[in-house]
């Protein structure tokens, strides 16, 4: 496709690069306003406990202590959640985690926040605690929340499962077990907000979801919506954490508590545990096949620890549900998962969203399977993978998308071949592994799922692309000025993205779940076009000619002549005369009414799906048991690559953090009660922990509602890589590892007795 | 961040004086140190920085004695042509500590006064069979490396006292040292177990003297006598190798912690002895065991 | 807590700040400078590198040394790279290959890496892994910053 464009499908060079390597970029940290006072939070030692008694006035008497905010003065609404309201912004009478938010100095200077936060006295009667899903679910189990344990329970059937097993000729039941993660966004985050003398508020945030921030922090302070205007600074980094308006909401507190400017940076420590996780699960999977390989029937279970606060854990168990068969064609599918209140620090919004949790399972059972079967792994995928007019076990249709992947399997084919072919090094055993994995794009069918986004004309004739949604660092601003300079025939360098700033950007929706380029893509296309219609009418109007009379191209009216008028001469014009020339349009991720099955619940099924494959070699030492991954060939279906960097750019960042969820990363409870809070024992992948080159295979088998046939892949990237290590390990090593993250210890072989 | 006042010390007599006026605390490269203030955890509310005083950065060799100043860097240590030839160990340590930013800061003479069990260079330098010169305004004290370290985070130093130089003496030849670490990432990690080797060999090619320390595996690094004197006057080889693993097992208390479990430890701390020997007999002009 | 005072030589210029006796030198660049390039990513445990600057010629963690350990002594910061307007050969070479993602890990990385080129012009994959191992970067999985300095060791080799 890029033969015949001519920005879309190249490597164009995103325009903050330029701040941010000279460190000019401004995320929220790096800006002191005027008079600006620190805010900072006393939190919960307790992981569950009865707040007795909160003392402020020792704190309230240090010299350069402003304030003190507990749930008390919360003016609006006590609690907030994206789906349920069930998580108080300051802790009302009892703390359910450890480092739950309890109170908030505001201070004239770090140092004094940090002695008021000492002398805050908070007297706590410590209840019993429960950290494990599963353990939550026993009777008599420590109550979280008043109303039970169980979040959200999902039954979903598909075909009749028992029926199906009856027919399998071998069933293989396993338990298997995922970690919960941190997001390891490099920047923490940070918020400020700035009372205004007229009684409104304006709060910078770094956030994937500024309007529904603007909801939440008006919802808490008692404001109308238009009385929060909510900023977007640059964003290091989100991956679904930052769908959390926790700091931004205690920002608001603290700016309205002191009738001034207030600015809250978390520490790494308070960000690990207050703020989004990827939930760790408990997965019971049973698998029936024929003995030829045909896939019959997969049942499975499933605890998903969201921890004291649901956040999105229904949307995410949601999800996952519907990822459990994963890439394979199963007649009869029952899946029941668990979302579960525990103790633990709160998950919510990550990368895949259930997805690598439910594909760690499947694609490790799929391999335990062949090995039962005596069947070769790739050869019982060829088997069984979906096909275009399939459908899942939801019902939702399967259009040609799904052809896809026997093209992918070809490429895994390839890679397996050639990195298997690679001699191991004295001293180790190498194997290499694979993994498929399908991931759905958008939110759901009947959640809200609209983005608006705006064009305008600049007097000097460039582009403004007002993007109602926040670039994470991932290059949707990129993506959404080539989108825009495409249809517009302009240059890339004419058109610039700006900000979200709620008061001036339409709302773009949330940026998440692997649609942004996709949803804000097809809305600039729309207003793209829309935009040359009011400039038509504009330019006929003033030259007094039919509008039929007048053509654009490349940035010029073109006249009956032939002759052409650069735009900027109507668009300078239409801005003293201030009316803009501007268009905006919403584009709502569709789901056909005919084919979407309508007997689930809220948020079911997904329509629209991506696939992708990857291969990893690993070496391990077989005496320690450590493991390297020493190559990894990612094949992901784009549909069509928008910038070629920014595609490689996601998959080889999402390699890398399955990498992390395969080989280190656990936020675990400590013998000491203390949570891995840290990247001391927390071990994020090293420049030295991935291979030095992610081999990228970039297929692109267009979705046809897709701007340019685009298709997702911000999440997908990290879905296979856990399952193609552990799998890569097993054929190494011969070991099976079930949970992950693999420790040495799991694969190292038991020491002779010397 | 914790509360502290700061002083800075250009000499050892400032050093000292400043120690005596305010009962501070010494800090060198800070790498240890600041991680602990950030978390109010620093033992002290003076802090007194010593990372300047130039008479405390050197690497000398006199005769087959090597002396290191306190205040060397990993970063010395691994620009150090004398450091290598003399104690590859000591270098191998010194190239996994941290990432080139510790390494830039850090201080030999902090990872003996830290005392972390899982300090990089205290296993080679127990090997080394090194001494550590303390000072004070009262006078110097020289002590074996393995009466310095007295518990996690413990050490013999009174109060004005400082580590000023760390000294060993070369093995004579054949001899070679080794240092071998296992942690849980590959990049910038904390050593789940170290072992450190040193060989002498005679004139028949038999151990004249062998040593083993091993690292995160007891409350300090420690030696492992019994491993020592399995290895005393044996021929060098996988056979001898392993029976001083089997008996270095009776010098080591490793506990579980996040990192790995105190099975685990074990079973690799036997494996890394036999690993070290081999390096070390290597580094010799042996050939390697299986 | 007894104030101090502290001369910074940044990016060559001598630069006198009076500030609390357990500031870092992160927080003196950040918060009496206002030079917001260098980042605190880990609470200051100097593990993630986001703070790292180049003091006396060597990358350290500034989140990790105490603004009057670094007292008279240089300090090379992101915003001193781009002489004249001109970016240094490194911060070309991040914008051109896509290294760049959120940014937040940036300056660290690319003041490690000048540490490096400084001292081995040539280096290695395996070098530039070792010399970035000490910078975390979740969005990109270095496999572009380690072509982007492979690349800029390259063009700084052409002008040489
Ligand atoms: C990211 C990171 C990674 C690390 N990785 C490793 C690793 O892989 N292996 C490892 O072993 N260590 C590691 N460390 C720990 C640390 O870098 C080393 O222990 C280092 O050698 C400490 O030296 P320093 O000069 O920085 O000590 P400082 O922090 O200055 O001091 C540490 C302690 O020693 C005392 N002290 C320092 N010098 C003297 C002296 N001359 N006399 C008396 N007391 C003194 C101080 O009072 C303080 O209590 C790491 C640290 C960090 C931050």
């Amino acid at each position: 496709m890029s033969a015949d464009t001519f920005t879309v499908g190249k490597t164009e060079i995103r325009k903050d690069a330029w701040d941010k390597v000279t460190g000019a970029a401004a995320y929220v940290d790096d800006v002191a306003l005027p008079g600006m006072a620190v805010g900072m939070v006393v939190r919960s030692p307790h992981h569950h406990a009865r707040i007795m008694q909160i003392d402020a006035r020792a704190a309230r008497d240090v010299p350069g202590v402003l304030a003190v905010v507990t749930a008390a003065d919360v003016p609006g609404s006590k609690t907030f959640g994206p789906l349920a309201q069930d998580r108080p912004a300051l802790a009302v009478d009892e703390v359910r985690h450890l480092g739950e938010p309890v109170a908030i100095v505001v201070a004239e200077s770090k140092t004094a926040a940090r002695r008021g936060v000492k002398v805050v006295a908070v007297e706590y009667e410590p209840l019993p605690a429960v950290f494990d899903p599963t353990a939550a679910l026993e009777p008599g189990a420590p109550q979280v929340h008043p109303g039970g344990n169980v979040v959200t329970r999902y039954d979903v059937a598909g075909g009749d499962v028992e029926a199906g097993f009856a027919e399998a000729d071998v069933v293989l039941e396993h338990v298997f077990e995922v970690p919960r993660i941190a997001p390891g966004y490099m920047e923490p985050e940070a918020s400020t907000a700035e009372w205004n003398a007229d009684g409104t508020l304006t709060v910078w945030v770094s956030s994937q979801k500024p309007f529904e921030d603007r909801h939440q922090i008006a919802s808490v302070l008692g404001l109308p919506q238009d009385a929060v205007r909510v900023r977007s600074a640059v964003i290091g980094g989100a991956f679904g954490g930052k769908e959390d308006s926790g700091l931004a909401i205690l920002a608001a507190l603290a700016a309205w508590a002191v009738k001034g400017t207030v600015r809250l940076v978390n520490n790494r420590h308070e960000s690990f545990l207050a703020h989004p996780k990827r939930h760790p699960a408990r997965l019971f999977y049973k698998l029936g096949a024929k003995r030829d390989g045909t896939l019959v029937a997969l049942q499975a279970t499933v605890h998903m620890d969201t921890g004291a606060y649901s956040s999105y854990g229904p949307a995410v168990g949601g999800l996952l549900t519907e990822m459990v068969p994963g890439a394979y064609r199963i007649p009869h599918v029952r899946v029941e998962t668990l979302v579960v209140y525990t103790n633990s620090p709160f998950s919510g919004a990550m990368r895949g969203f259930g997805s690598p949790q439910a594909h760690f399972a499947t694609e490790s059972l799929i391999d335990m399977l062949a090995g039962e079967l005596g069947m070769d792994p790739l050869e019982l995928r060829r088997k069984n993978v979906l096909r275009p007019g399939d459908r899942f076990f939801t019902g939702a249709p399967l259009d040609q998308t799904a052809s896809s992947l026997p093209v992918i399997l070809e490429h895994v084919a390839a890679a397996r071949a050639r990195l298997a072919a690679i001699p191991a090094p004295a001293g180790r055993v190498a194997g290499v592994g694979f993994a498929l994995a399908v991931q759905s794009m958008g939110l759901g069918y009947r959640v809200p799922d609209d983005s608006t986004n705006r064009l305008e004309w600049a007097p000097d004739g460039t582009i403004r692309v007002y993007v109602g949604a926040p670039d994470l660092g991932q290059g949707l601003a990129t993506a959404a000025e080539q989108i825009a300079a495409e249809a517009l025939g302009i240059p890339y360098g004419d058109v610039r993205a700006l900000a979200v700033d709620t008061a001036l950007s339409p709302n773009g929706g949330v940026t998440c779940a692997s649609c942004m380029t996709y949803v804000v893509g097809n809305s600039v296309m729309m207003a793209a076009r829309q935009l040359i219609e009011t400039l038509l009418a504009y330019a006929a109007d003033k030259l007094s000619v039919p509008r039929a009379a007048l053509a654009y191209r490349r940035g010029t009216v073109v006249l009956p002549s032939g002759e052409t008028i650069p735009v900027a001469e109507f668009a300078s014009r239409a801005a003293d005369e201030d009316v803009p020339l501007r268009a905006e349009a919403t584009f709502s991720f569709p789901y056909p009414e005919a084919t979407t099955p309508k007997h689930l619940p809220v948020g079911m099924p997904h329509g629209m799906f991506v696939f992708g494959g990857q291969v990893a070699r690993v070496e391990v030492d077989r005496d320690l048991g450590t493991v390297e991954v020493t190559d990894l060939v990612a094949i992901h279906d784009v549909g069509q690559a928008i910038n070629r960097a920014g595609v490689e750019g996601q998959i080889e960042g999402g390699v890398a953090t399955g990498i992390g969820y395969a080989l280190y990363e656990s936020v675990r409870l400590k013998d000491n009660g203390q949570w891995v809070d840290g990247f001391t024992e927390y071990l994020l992948p090293t420049a030295e922990d991935v291979p030095a080159r992610i081999e990228s295979v970039i297929v692109e088998v267009p979705e046809a509602s897709g701007p340019h046939g685009v298709k997702g892949v911000g999440e997908i990237t990290l879905v296979p890589t856990a399952p193609a290590i552990t799998n890569a390990v097993c054929d190494a090593t011969g070991v099976r590892v079930t949970a992950i993250p693999i420790t040495s210890e799991a694969i190292a072989r038991a020491a002779d007795p010397a | 961040m914790q509360e502290i006042d700061f002083y800075r010390a250009d000499s050892l007599d400032d050093l000292y004086r400043l120690l005596a006026e305010t009962g501070g605390r010494v800090i060198a490269g800070g790498t240890d140190a600041l991680v602990q203030m950030q978390r109010d955890a620093f033992p002290a509310a003076v802090v007194i920085d010593a990372s300047r005083i130039a008479d405390l950065r050197y690497i000398r060799e006199d005769g087959d004695r090597i002396e290191i100043g306190a205040l060397t860097t990993y970063a010395d240590l691994l620009a150090s042509s004398l450091v290598r030839r003399a104690a590859p160990s000591l270098i191998a340590a010194a190239e996994t500590v941290g990432a080139p930013q510790t390494r830039a800061r850090g201080t030999l003479g902090g990872n003996i006064a830290n005392a972390s069990p899982a300090g990089d260079t205290l296993p080679p330098l127990l090997a080394l069979d090194a001494s550590v010169t303390l000072s004070s305004a009262r006078g110097v004290r020289i002590l074996p490396l393995g009466e310095v370290l007295r518990g996690p985070r413990q050490t013999c130093l009174e109060p004005g006292e400082i580590i000023a130089s760390i000294a060993f003496r070369r093995l004579p030849q054949p001899s070679g040292s080794a240092f071998i670490k296992l942690s849980n990432r590959r990049g910038m990690s904390i050593a789940v177990v170290s072992v450190a080797a040193a060989l002498a060999l005679d004139a028949a090619g038999r151990i004249a003297e062998g040593r083993v320390a091993l690292g995160a595996v007891a409350p300090t690094a420690v030696r492992s006598p019994a491993a020592e004197s399995v290895l005393a006057g044996e021929v060098p080889g996988a056979e001898t190798f392993r029976r001083a693993a089997r008996a270095a097992l009776d010098d080591i208390a490793p506990i579980g912690d996040v990192r790995a479990t105190a099975a685990y430890r074990r079973e690799a701390a036997a494996r890394l002895v036999v690993r070290a020997l081999n390096g070390a007999w290597e580094h010799a002009g042996g050939r390697a065991g299986a | 807590m007894k104030p101090i005072t502290v001369t910074l030589i940044v990016n060559e210029q001598p630069r006198t700040i009076t500030t609390e006796p357990n500031r870092t030198l992160l927080y003196a660049l950040r918060d009496d400078l206002g030079l917001y390039g260098a980042k605190d990513a880990c609470g200051g445990e100097g593990e993630c590198g986001a703070c790292t600057v180049i003091l006396d010629g060597e990358p350290v963690n500034s989140c990790l040394v105490l603004a009057g350990q670094a007292d008279g002594c240089h300090v090379e910061t992101i915003e001193g790279l781009a002489a004249g307007g001109q970016l240094h050969p490194l911060q070309r070479a991040f914008v051109e290959t896509g290294a760049v993602q959120c940014g937040f890990c940036t300056p660290g990385a690319i003041l490690a890496a000048k540490a490096l080129l400084d001292r081995l012009p040539d280096p290695t994959d395996d070098q530039i892994r070792e010399a970035l191992s000490g910078n975390l970067c979740r969005c990109t999985g270095y496999t572009k910053m380690i072509a982007a300095v492979r690349r800029a060791a390259e063009d700084m080799s052409h002008v040489r």
